[in-house]
């Protein structure tokens, strides 16, 4: 059973109405019904091939519902023009599992990439070649907060991986968003590097109370740092519940019967 | 199923491969007629080779010829002029190409498409178009590349006469169509990750492409060009054959002249332009893909204007962008005529005549009755068009047979990971052979890149001199010059994928030999498989113009054609060759994409 929230209390960001998808006749995706509340940490955890990034690709519309329907920010994305869904998504953020950053600029104009949404194709340019001293300021100081201040004008690939997404969530922040979602950011990475990344994130989210939706592999990372927790399998949601009600015995189960 | 799979996978192993190379070669000695004893060159030839070698080691510093008229400019001046012509044409030309290269690149790729929703009807409509523009654009991207650049410089020049105009353009479109197809390949495998995030993010799909995409595809670009720019000069200089004063026109008439040292000035001169654009294009690609820190790091407590003046900053990119919008610029301004001399009049003559002259000679005699059209075409396509693309089709296969066999013994020597004392970085102790070897490793890069510095033509006119009018000539000039790059490539396939069990064979005492056939070569072995078939299509398309040196194929039918003023011939035979390359170009393709999904061999990793 989904959880059901204080609607009254809570502004709703992201809200999924038996909503579904299939490929090639194979259901990714059946029936899910979800709403997440604006600043709330929601942790989607399943086996692969579970449907985790069909879900969040379904929150920012890179993938639209086949059935029901999906609103996020109040709009429901199955009516919106591509102008309107290019509005909407400038508030949402995406984080892939490697990061998405252009290794072969420097961290500022990545960072700068943050607004490409905002500044249209030529201001986008603009801000690139011709950086003002404002924006430069600003970077400068989200960099610091995040502890690579002297990065600024580093080549992105002469970074360690830690630094690396550091400077994706730079971006993200410079984007200004109301909702980040990432899928499976530290897949690739060693405990350690998952742990910092996952602290900062949670931490700069909580902040600037920004909504955040995290697809993880790890059951004990995503116990440890979200407090709702979103059971995927085969393509359904099996629970949907704050992570301290989650048992052991039904981690075992969601994992039982998976691909893996 | 069982046995089809199995069936498929025997078809798809190493052994078959090696097999159907084999026949093949023993084939094309059998079609071409071609004996290994006509490779004992004549008594005139060992003569000839005798006194030409000897020309090398002193190359003439003045004119070799005593009694020359007084308006002759002094020797080096003249050197100097056609040097400076032949760059000036490569550059110009790859200017053009490199423009008409990233746009029809990039309407040749899919990754430029925006995100399109099938379900509706605008979607499914633009889809269409979309993919109606990238076949029409490949399509004519292929057919500009088909035909070699001195088959181009050939019909323009007898359709609008000599004039630097036909020179550029010669290169100009076979080197853009090649642009586009590299550029296309390259966007298409470039990681669309960033480009994906930044379209999540709400930005234009025309922004997120040209960020996402674009830049990062942007020093595989400029890597491949300066390697196009170095074939350009080449080009530029073999032009000369076709009678435009670049360095080739002047060691052919050298040649007829009999003035053996003078060629060698000019085959050094043009050696050395090549070597330094070789040499610069590997600079900048280091630079490229491995920037150098800054001199000074920045610090935390930095504000943005002294990080912004500690920034990493290559003083090799910012020359190199400095010299090559100077070169361009140079090259545009510096021709005062484009066009030939020739009155506009006559010009607009000319071409309506070729034009006319195009037009098979019975159809147009019989005023314009096309029923004369097949009976014409059968007579000059069965049987000499289909000897000629047979044998034309067999001399690129050899020569590549050949080249990829001398690389594949060569590598190991020249590879720098077996070459120096440590071999694939193991310690080996001492030895006293070590120097030797490295030494050895060092002349055979050194040769390797002398072999591939020197345009097919050029060799290939040189060699039938010595050897006579066989086939050899055509085929070892091929050989040489691709066995140059494949050494290369190949050494390059060992050193930048460090073998782990390489390392184990060699932890364990075998030699590099051993380790080099044990494990580097299975390894990768479907990367050299990869580097041949690319080199093949290449040495088709060479080995069409190849045979305008008189050696009977494609190349000798349309220079034949060409002298005798049959147009209409030579038409026929230029497109016969377009067909071959054409055709041999698909099929490398296809060969290269199963070798890359891993049908052939096993442990391929693409990137």
């Amino acid at each position: 059973m989904p959880r059901v929230l204080p609607v009254v209390l809570l502004k709703i960001d992201i809200q999924l109405t038996d909503a579904g998808v299939s490929f090639g006749g194979v259901h990714a995706l059946r029936g899910v019904n979800l709403s997440v509340a604006e600043g709330e940490q929601i942790c989607i955890i399943g086996p692969s091939g579970s449907g985790k990034s069909t879900l969040l690709g379904l929150m920012n519309g890179r993938l639209l519902t086949a059935t029901g329907s999906v609103e996020v920010l109040g709009q429901d994305l199955l009516q919106l023009t591509a102008r309107q869904m290019r509005e909407l998504r400038c508030g949402l953020v995406w984080v892939p599992q490697d990061l998405g950053l252009v290794p072969n600029l420097r961290v500022l104009q990545n960072v700068l990439c943050g607004k490409a949404g905002r500044l249209g194709f030529f201001g986008l340019l603009r801000s690139l070649l011709l950086t003002r001293m404002s924006e430069a300021e600003e970077v400068r100081n989200l960099l610091e907060r995040l502890g690579i201040p002297e990065k600024l004008y580093e080549r992105t690939d002469t970074l360690s991986g830690g630094q690396q997404q550091r400077v994706a969530i730079a971006r993200a922040l410079f984007q200004d968003p109301v909702a980040i979602l990432a899928d499976e950011p530290v897949a690739s990475v060693d405990p350690g590097r998952a742990r910092s990344l996952l602290e900062l994130l949670t931490g700069v989210a909580r902040d600037e109370g920004i909504t955040l939706v995290m697809s993880l592999h790890h059951v004990e990372l995503a116990r440890e740092f979200f407090p709702r927790l979103i059971g995927l399998q085969a393509g359904r949601v099996v629970f949907d519940q704050s992570a301290d009600e989650t048992t052991d015995r039904q981690l075992r189960e969601l994992y039982a019967t998976g691909e893996e | 199923m069982k046995e089809l799979s199995r069936w498929r996978n025997w078809l798809g192993s190493r052994r078959l491969t090696l097999l159907a190379a084999f026949v093949l070669f023993v084939v094309g000695l059998l079609v071409l007629g071609a004996r290994l004893g006509d490779l004992k060159p004549s008594k005139g030839g060992l003569e000839l080779a005798g006194k030409f070698l000897g020309a090398a080691c002193q190359p003439a510093l003045g004119y070799e010829a005593a009694d020359l008229p007084s308006t002759t400019p002094p020797f080096w001046e003249k050197v100097g002029r056609s040097l400076v012509l032949t760059l000036r044409y490569a550059v110009v030309a790859m200017s053009i190409a490199l423009v008409g290269g990233v746009v029809f690149g990039i309407l040749g790729s899919r990754a430029w498409w925006p995100a399109l929703n099938q379900r509706s009807l605008s979607g499914w409509v633009l889809l269409w178009v979309l993919r109606t523009v990238r076949i029409v654009v490949r399509g004519t991207a292929t057919l500009a590349r088909s035909v070699h650049e001195l088959l181009w410089a050939l019909l323009f020049l007898t359709a609008v006469g000599t004039s630097p105009l036909a020179a550029v353009l010669a290169i100009a479109l076979p080197y853009g169509g090649t642009l586009a197809k590299v550029f296309s390949e390259l966007l298409d495998e470039q990681d669309a990750s960033a480009a994906g995030v930044l379209r999540s993010g709400g930005a234009r799909s025309s922004a997120a492409f040209f960020i996402g995409v674009g830049v990062r595809t942007f020093p595989d670009l400029i890597t491949y060009a300066l390697y196009r720019l170095e074939c350009a000069v080449r080009s530029s200089a073999i032009l000369g054959f076709m009678g435009i004063p670049t360095l080739g026109y002047h060691i052919a008439t050298a040649y007829e002249d009999g003035h053996l040292r003078e060629i060698w000035t000019y085959l050094y001169v043009l050696l050395a332009a090549v070597i330094v654009i070789d040499q610069w294009g590997s600079l900048v690609r280091a630079r490229l893909s491995r920037p150098k820190p800054a001199r000074e790091a920045g610090r935390a407590e930095d504000s943005v204007a002294e990080l912004r003046r500690k920034r990493p900053r290559s003083l090799v990119l910012r020359a190199s962008v400095v010299t090559a919008l100077v070169a361009v610029a140079m090259g545009w301004m510096t021709e005062k005529q484009w066009q030939s001399s020739l009155p506009a009049e006559r010009r607009q003559a000319n071409f309506e005549r070729f034009l006319h002259e195009v037009i098979p000679h019975p159809v147009r005699e019989s005023g314009n009755d096309w029923s004369e059209f097949g009976p014409w075409l059968k007579e000059r396509i069965w049987p000499r068009g289909m000897v000629a693309l047979h044998r034309t089709f067999h001399i690129g296969t050899i020569a590549i047979l050949v080249a990829g066999c001398g690389a594949l013994m060569a590598v190991p020597f020249a590879a720098r990971s077996l070459a120096g004392r440590d071999a694939l970085g193991v310690p080996g102790g001492r030895e006293h052979v070590s120097g030797l070897r490295a030494g050895a490793g060092r002349m055979l890069r050194m040769t390797a890149l002398v072999m591939r510095s020197i345009p097919e033509y050029i060799l290939a006119f040189l060699l039938l001199q010595v050897f006579g009018p066989t086939v050899w000539p055509l085929v070892l000039a091929l050989a040489l010059h691709n066995g140059g790059i494949l050494i290369r490539l190949g050494s390059e396939v060992v050193d930048n994928r460090p073998s782990r069990a390489g390392q184990v064979l060699v932890v364990q005492g075998g030699s590099r030999r051993s380790s080099f056939l044990g494990s580097l070569l299975p390894e990768s072995f479907n990367r050299f498989l990869l580097l041949i078939f690319y080199r093949w299509e290449t040495c088709i398309r060479e080995a069409t113009v190849l045979g305008m040196l008189g050696v009977l194929s494609l190349g000798s039918l349309i220079d034949e054609a060409n002298t005798r003023l049959f147009y209409d011939d030579m038409i026929l035979y230029v497109l016969m060759g377009a067909l071959l390359v054409f055709a041999g170009d698909v099929v490398s393709d296809l060969l290269r994409l199963r070798i890359k999904g891993g049908a052939i061999g096993s442990g391929v990793h693409s990137s």
